[in-house]
């Protein structure tokens, strides 16, 4: 199938009725929890994932991943009208936003960062439309033990490039892993790790772990601390057009911060965001000629990162659609919600499921041009969202994510394990223990296990296939080096890490 | 201060604990040859692994020894139970009932919270979750009932 069909396949897909309101839904309420501060996008897709399961598999999908890149646009709300990030890869925009907006520019800044958000979305996703195809026809050629050594270098990643300490990042991916393989082994017959308990024998549903770990924990932490900002926030809204001179400060920017979102997006470990507009925003200051406006409000500030974390959320269904290895715990909770309708990841996604893979994919652009016309006309509805006080928020969150996890089996033992779950959870994310890699271990460990299986099988117990193989030994070798890097880091006397907003 | 009550610490010590957990558990499971790999092959090595990690863990705490940061223990109770009792109702009492009990109790987690207030968004929240799941959705889930 050539490109112009595919995207043809793609457009009839993404354009029937059902699929184009599961898009709006999803970009509305992603939209609606990247503005509030104290509900992530992670909490928001764990929360409807039980919803996508009386829905299609492209649906669910189209709905998901709004959410995802939704969040990302109404981050940068919160950021500039009120210095406080509505996501974490929005606590960048704060520090040019936030001025720009007492400078009484809010309105330019919300139209700059519309602009770049969209623009940012939209090259990578022209990448992603490239890429994808190709690289996965080469990763059909993969065999199992390539496929171990990826896994093992998105775990790898996943831990050590962490916020925290690596050492616990690493710890956090193992326990996931075990985690992950609670219940009936598929080889063996034998039930691992479930006490006789017969609600465990199928195993531990991903989203009883989501709902725990990134729902009710994020609820118990936020509570108290978010503070009820009924402030009254006043955009002149006769700002709104930025001037002649904002424009052409924030072109090069954009590009260039959608150029390095898209390539940190593909990255594996490099989660969520965050890295991709910390990281355009070093680059900006780097190039400017006046890295002395940064943080007073410069345009550029906004316009790349923006245009990064954007790209970077396209991007990052790279890998996860055409290898089936997701890079963060968001994409691991898509590759969750593909398996819940029996497709399984992998390169012949592309191939097998084409009206899956490219409906989703033009869905993006659609959902992109809802968010790009929604953002300006409906400010006023999010300025209103964002003064929702957090107290009448969080009994609405638990009530929905109880409600939510029974209707996956109607079983009040996953409930229980959400209650249990989420007061172990919580205790280990104080101790510096970490849900995202967790969340990564948890879907990988399954395939980890059977993939090393296999590759023993046909090496007939030789460990050294996975060096002799080029494409494996390359991931071994990547996934060494960055181990290396993270205990070497961990023996130097410490250094608190540069990203501290 | 006290190393023993440090952040790193206890987060070793939980390393170790839980991968010898896992260790003890697994030891029943058939570890089989690196050929042919039995259920404990993958269990055994991950909480072997586990182990090791959480002693690196313990022995970065001697050097760094961050004090535990605060709980925020009102929510960290309140939240769980709240959840607890939405689980243990829903099944005896039907959904309207749990989900009353869930919001009123979860609300609570909020130092200042009301009892009238919470009880009001319980009226608005409950019938519009459950119409969501069980109309919209069709999950069958009994709005009130007794068993």
């Amino acid at each position: 199938m050539d490109l112009l069909e595919s995207l043809q396949l793609g457009l009839a897909t993404a354009l029937t009725l059902e699929n184009l309101f599961y898009c709006l839904l999803g970009v509305s309420v992603g939209m609606i929890v990247g503005v509030l501060p104290g509900i992530g996008h992670l909490a928001a897709v764990s929360l409807l994932m039980p919803l996508t399961f009386h829905v299609p598999a492209t649906a669910a999908l189209v709905m998901l991943a709004g959410i995802y890149y939704g969040a990302q646009y109404g981050g940068s709300i919160a950021s500039i009208l009120l210095n406080l990030p509505g996501t974490a890869s929005s606590a960048v925009i704060c520090l040019d936003g936030y001025p720009m907006a007492q400078k009484g520019r809010a309105g330019s800044a919300l139209m700059i960062t519309t602009i770049a958000s969209f623009f940012g979305s939209c090259f990578a996703i022209l990448v992603l439309i490239l890429m994808a195809p190709p690289l996965a026809q080469l990763a059909l050629s993969f065999h199992s033990a390539d496929y171990f050594s990826m896994m093992v270098l998105g775990l790898v990643a996943a831990g050590s490039i962490s916020q925290g300490r690596p050492l616990l990042g690493l710890a956090s991916v193992v326990l996931g892993l075990l985690i992950g393989l609670v219940g009936i082994d598929v080889n063996s017959g034998v039930m691992r790790m479930t006490f006789g308990v017969p609600e465990l024998f199928d195993g531990i549903s991903i989203i009883v772990i989501a709902m725990a770990l990134f729902g009710v924990s994020e609820v118990i932490s936020s509570i108290g601390k978010t503070g009820d900002s009924a402030r009254s926030i006043n955009v002149s809204f006769r700002s709104l057009l930025p001037t002649r001179k904002e424009w052409s400060q924030s072109g090069w920017p954009i590009l260039r911060g959608s150029g390095v979102g898209t390539a940190i997006g593909i990255l594996p470990g490099t989660g969520g965001g965050s890295m991709a507009s910390f990281m355009a925003y070093a680059v900006e200051k780097r190039v400017s000629s006046k890295p002395e406006s940064f943080g007073k409000g410069a345009v550029p500030g906004i316009a790349a990162p923006e245009g990064a974390n954007n790209a970077a959320a396209q991007s990052s269904f790279i890998p996860t659609l055409t290898l089936g290895i997701p890079g963060d715990a968001i994409m691991a909770l898509m590759l969750g919600a593909l398996m819940i309708h029996g497709i399984a990841p992998g390169p012949r996604v592309v191939t097998d499921n084409p009206e899956l893979f490219w409906g989703l994919i033009v869905s993006f652009l659609i959902g992109n041009l809802i968010l790009l016309i929604l953002n300006i006309p409906l400010i006023k509805v999010w300025v209103k969202i964002l003064q929702i006080p957090y107290r009448l928020l969080f009994p609405a969150i638990i009530l929905l994510i109880c409600a939510g996890v029974y209707s996956l089996d109607r079983s009040a033992v996953d409930v229980l394990m959400v209650a249990g779950f989420s007061a172990v959870g919580y205790l280990l994310i104080k101790l510096g223990f970490e849900a995202a890699p967790l969340l990564l271990g948890f879907i990988l460990g399954p395939m980890l296990e059977e993939n090393l299986r296999r590759s023993m099988l046909l090496s007939r117990g030789d460990f050294m296939v996975f060096l002799e193989r080029p494409v494996s030994a390359t991931f071994l070798i990547l996934s060494a080096l960055l181990l290396l890097w993270v205990i070497w880091g961990s023996l130097k006397p410490r250094q608190r890490p540069v990203v501290n907003v | 201060m006290n190393v023993l009550t440090s952040k790193d610490f206890l987060a070793g010590l939980v390393c170790v604990l839980l991968g010898g957990l896992v260790l003890v558990v697994s030891s029943d499971y058939n570890f089989g040859t690196p050929r042919r790999m039995g259920p404990g092959f993958f269990p055994i090595t991950l909480g072997a692994l586990l182990v090791l990690l959480g002693c690196a863990i313990l022995l970065t705490a001697i050097r760094i020894g961050e004090r535990l940061p605060a709980l925020n223990l009102r929510p960290w109770l309140v939240i769980p139970a709240a959840v607890l009792a939405f689980a243990l109702m829903l099944p005896r009492f039907g959904f309207a009932p749990a989900g009353i009990a869930v919001v009123i109790l979860a609300g609570m987690a909020d130092r200042g919270a009301k009892v009238m207030t919470l009880a009001l968004l319980a009226a608005v929240l409950v019938p519009a979750v459950w119409a969501l799941f069980a109309l919209v959705l069709g999950v069958p889930l009994p709005f009130v009932t007794w068993s």
